[in-house]
């Protein structure tokens, strides 16, 4: 079945830059997160310049999609998967550029959970390579997006801590306050988008039996 | 496995003089199961109090919240294990003092907190991980 669903050279073309994009994402985030434990925002431009790149990579393999790859049934699923990821490329990029405007005003505490979460998200999108490679192996789907489930219900407790923190932070004016709150929304936003990616594969692969 | 890799870093410390109500009050408002209890003075220990706690000795047997102490129903000393410690240590002394949880140290300090469902995450994660590298 397998064989004969993905079995093409353009679906094999389609599924190789797949990966290839969510190993930019995975970069990505590694990236981030070195950006925030060196609390260096010039590291963080990396962050864009893989977005841009996971961008092509993204419409690259929308047009072979819609080029024959696929049967037609399959291929609405597949393109919803990419938008998705493609969508925490850019709440990615948005942290990042939260980041920039912030900088040094991030205080140690709260930037030690953010790197926490940092390091979450990009333990999320390993994860989430894991699962797309089990849509072609005989490994258990299942048991993959509950991993990814697990992760995004542990960045959903920091984020309730983080933001009773945030409550007890003096801000001096609507800026520092809007930029700091974005940056933690953006932030814990991630891990959600992921899951729904997670979502979209468990629906691959329900469409594929 | 080591347990400071999957420990919970968040503790939340009460008085041992805090009422069994202030005790609940924070459990709520922080979605913990426990808090731990911090020492009267130099010479005393950590201590715990629990959900369970609060059901069996408080719940159960209709005292005042309001008046009884943590100090009356928490349970001392609590069961630690250093950070180095492998996770499945961890799972033998919770199976042998029948508790779902055991607080990590390091030396005198308590750095964390393991429980069940922290074990079953992390050997869920592992699994799934299982054939495709670290």
């Amino acid at each position: 079945m397998l064989k004969t669903v993905f079995g093409g050279n353009t679906e094999q073309k389609v599924i190789d830059s797949i990966k290839k994009h969510m190993q930019i994402l995975y970069s990505a985030s590694e990236c981030f997160k070195k950006g925030l434990q060196e609390l260096n925002k010039d590291q963080m431009y990396c962050v864009a310049d893989l977005e841009r790149e996971g961008d092509s990579v993204r419409r690259e393999i929308i047009s072979t999609i819609y080029e024959g790859a696929f049967l037609p049934f399959l291929r609405t699923n597949i393109c919803r998967f990419i938008e998705i990821v493609d969508e925490a490329f850019d709440v990615l990029k948005d942290a990042a550029s939260e980041f920039e405007n912030l900088g040094p005003k991030l205080d140690q505490e709260i930037r030690e959970d953010c790197i926490q979460i940092a390091d979450i998200n990009q333990q999320m999108c390993d994860m989430l390579i894991i699962a797309f490679d089990t849509l072609f192996s005989k490994g258990d789907l299942r048991e993959k997006t509950l991993a990814i489930r697990i992760y995004e219900k542990k960045v959903d407790d920091m984020k309730f801590d983080l933001i009773s923190k945030l409550r007890k932070k003096e801000v001096k004016d609507f800026w520092e306050g809007k930029t700091l709150s974005d940056f933690i929304s953006y932030l814990t936003h991630i891990s959600d988008v992921i899951e729904d990616a997670s979502d979209y594969l468990h629906i691959i692969n329900l469409s594929m039996r | 496995m080591k347990v400071d890799e999957i420990m919970t870093k968040k503790l939340e410390i009460i008085s041992a003089d805090a009422s069994i109500y202030d005790a609940i009050e924070r459990m709520i408002d922080k979605r913990i199961r426990s808090l731990l209890v911090k020492p009267r003075d130099e010479h005393d220990v950590n201590g715990v109090i629990t959900v369970r706690d609060i059901v069996h000795k408080a719940l159960g047997k209709n005292l005042d919240l309001n008046k009884t102490k943590v100090a009356e129903i928490m349970s001392k000393p609590v069961v630690c294990i250093d950070k180095g410690t492998d996770l499945e240590h961890a799972v033998n002394l919770m199976t042998k003092f029948n508790i779902t949880r055991v607080f990590v140290n390091e030396g005198k300090e308590i750095l964390g907190i393991i429980s069940l469902l922290d074990v079953m995450s992390a050997a869920l994660i592992t699994r799934a991980r299982e054939g495709h590298g670290a």
